[in-house]
């Protein structure tokens, strides 16, 4: 074989390249790639599910890989298969997504030791919901002296300019709608009278946030006093000092299922197996219901304690009375029309 | 090895040294910018029908058209606060002593070394309604109850302005640094006035220094993603936020592809009528 400067330079680049880029050569063992969401989800996965699952499983190598369900199932699909992720972490809209989508394996079920222990509503075949969200009213106490009580105290006289909400890209935001259309009469198919009441809500609204992230900011900016929020946030934002109070609604707190699910075609299927189970154990579940975390658990062997008994619920069995849980594969069929109409129609 | 032209040309020059940076752009732009083309041609979302439907769509929807008016309108007017507050700077700097160029270049230069999310978080105190602003002019009597900055379209505009305003101070500072000084005081001596001075013979002469600024800032800012969503809130719709709503919340790739062929052809038009301003002006300046 005859040797040029040719051939020995493109010999050259291509090992170069392989070892720049490693995804290039594909036979070879990766850690398990957990996508879990960012901010606070990360911090408590990082410090609590990852640990459990390495102690029970001689160390395994894993990788947190933070970002958004969106993203998740753009990733995957993008390389079906030879997914980058092997674990992810969805609210019910993306879920469905990625059901539908044929992006997920079955939860092997019968090997389970949890599953069965698990709420009879956290209990899905295609990936079960290890933590539930849990979205309410959230005040300041300083601006509000009485605790409001239920949802349509949103459109009373003494909030005006006051009230904050999200657009319907967030799961949060399109929940409270289809809720607020519910209160009036409408359903996940008829989210009519829901607009309507959003149009009688705009002389009290001060903002419409692009995320609920946004919309914490606001408390803290004092630009808004009252607005749908989600449990875990309001307790982040209430542990580092913004006056911020949460309150389940009489008509019931909205509850999101977060389940998580297997990659199909993952190759460290056992793993990821065993990652879902670490989350599904009593034992992480009661360490992410006490501060700092304060997760909403799903186990019915874990014991509800601290500020989740107290505001939530003290038992499974009032956990059941006082969520509202939602028919997200109705809200998807139709969202993505919410969506436009809520561009239109909501000016402030 | 064949050896060199015995005339080589010095006006030409080889291309091999651009190769690198050509390959680059052709890899990890011109091929995903086809791709995306590719993909907005497609009338269903998994991709499988050609049709020109999304383009239609957008076309004929008023609401679509809107979005698309509202994001070039905000991008004039960004430019327009950038041009009328950037151009003093940039003229005072060309007439103070080194120390004080040294300063203005710190101040012009510090807003690009925090990061836009940081800065945009800044504004939104400034903004807020216990914000610097409406405190300041609350305790000063002028207002009673908080004026409502975030969340504007005025308010975007003027976080927009100062995230921008590096952009346009820069080239701005270098054109009018070209200008000869002996330019104005013989405008002077001929009798013309300040102003008369300042029409005449600064502004035609800093005028690619306005093209290359207004260019900058005016592409930086119907862009900016952060600092729309975050200041201008959710139910304030410019390009960068419907596109995203539409790839990622609702992953109707096809249509948002089609969003972002049409606003690139959009930007493009913009910037060519600015490019055409700056070779009409370069005309003007050797006249």
């Amino acid at each position: 074989m005859i040797m040029n400067r040719r051939s020995l330079l493109t010999t050259a680049l291509t090992l170069g390249a392989m070892k720049a880029f490693p995804g290039l050569s594909y036979a070879q063992a990766r850690p398990l790639v957990f996508a879990t969401f960012t901010g606070s989800w990360e911090e408590a996965h990082k410090a609590v599910l990852v640990p459990a699952f390495r102690k029970a499983n001689a160390d395994a190598a894993i990788v947190l890989d933070p970002m958004l369900s969106v993203d998740q199932i753009a990733k995957v699909n993008a390389a079906k298969a030879n997914p980058p992720i092997d674990v992810m972490l969805h609210d019910p809209g993306p879920a469905l997504v990625a059901v539908g989508q044929d992006l997920v394996e079955p939860y092997p079920v019968e090997k389970s030791a949890y599953y069965k222990d698990l709420i009879a509503e956290a209990q899905e075949p295609m990936g079960p919901a290890p933590f539930f969200q849990v979205v309410g009213l959230t005040y300041n106490p300083e601006a509000v002296k009485t605790p409001p009580t239920s949802w349509a105290d949103l459109w009373k006289p003494e909030f005006k300019g006051r009230v904050g909400i999200t657009n319907l890209n967030s799961t949060l935001g399109t929940g409270w709608l289809v809720e607020i259309a519910k209160m009036r009469g409408g359903s996940e198919v008829n989210v009519d009278p829901g607009f309507k009441a959003l149009e009688e809500l705009k002389p009290n609204l001060a903002a419409v946030a692009a995320n609920p992230g946004a919309l914490a900011t606001l408390f803290q900016q004092g630009q808004i006093d009252i607005s749908p929020g989600n449990f875990n946030a309001i307790q982040i934002l209430k542990a580092r000092g913004v006056p911020v109070e949460f309150v389940a609604p009489k008509e019931g707190a909205i509850a999101f299922k977060t389940t998580i699910h297997i990659v199909k075609n993952s190759p460290n299927r056992e793993l990821a197996f065993k990652l879902i189970e670490a989350a599904l154990t009593p034992e992480v579940q009661t360490t992410l219901m006490n501060p700092p975390y304060l997760i909403v658990p799903t186990n019915s062997k874990v014991t509800m304690g601290g500020e989740i008994a107290r505001v939530l619920a003290k038992d499974t069995a009032e956990l059941k009375k006082k969520f509202v849980f939602q028919d997200w594969k109705k809200i998807n069929e139709q969202r993505s029309a919410w969506i436009e109409r809520f561009n239109r129609e909501i000016k402030i | 090895m064949g050896a060199a032209p015995a005339s080589r040309d010095v006006t030409s020059y080889g291309m091999g040294l651009a190769a690198p940076l050509a390959l680059f752009f052709l890899l990890f732009f011109v091929a995903p910018l086809l791709q995306l083309l590719w993909l907005s041609l497609h009338n269903d979302t998994a991709g499988l029908q050609w049709g020109l439907g999304q383009y239609l769509h957008f076309l004929t929807d008023p609401f679509s058209l809107g979005v698309l008016g509202s994001t070039l309108l905000l991008g004039a007017e960004v430019t327009a606060v950038c041009l009328v507050l950037g151009f003093p700077i940039a003229w005072l700097y060309q007439r103070v002593g080194p120390k004080l160029q040294t300063i203005i270049i710190l101040i012009v230069l510090l807003p690009l070394l925090t990061s836009v999310v940081v800065r945009t978080f800044a504004w939104i105190v400034i903004l807020g309604r216990q914000g610097i602003i409406n405190a300041t002019l609350q305790s000063l009597g002028i207002i009673d109850t908080p004026l409502k900055l975030l969340y504007t379209q005025f308010g975007v505009v003027i976080a927009l302005a100062q995230v921008q305003m590096p952009l346009m101070t820069l080239p701005l500072i270098t054109a009018l640094g070209r200008i000869d000084p002996n330019l104005d005081d013989a405008s002077c001596s001929l009798g013309a006035g300040s102003w008369r001075t300042f029409f005449r013979i600064v502004l035609p002469l800093s005028l690619p220094g306005i093209i290359a600024g207004c260019t900058l800032t005016y592409a930086a800012a119907i862009t900016a993603f952060i600092t729309q969503s975050l200041v201008g809130g959710g139910q304030m719709l410019f390009m960068p936020m419907y596109l995203y709503q539409q790839a990622s919340t609702l992953q109707n790739w096809p249509f948002a592809a089609a969003i972002s062929i049409i606003f690139l052809l959009a930007v493009l038009a913009v910037v060519s009528v600015f490019t055409t301003l700056g070779r009409m002006s370069r005309g003007y300046g050797g006249a």
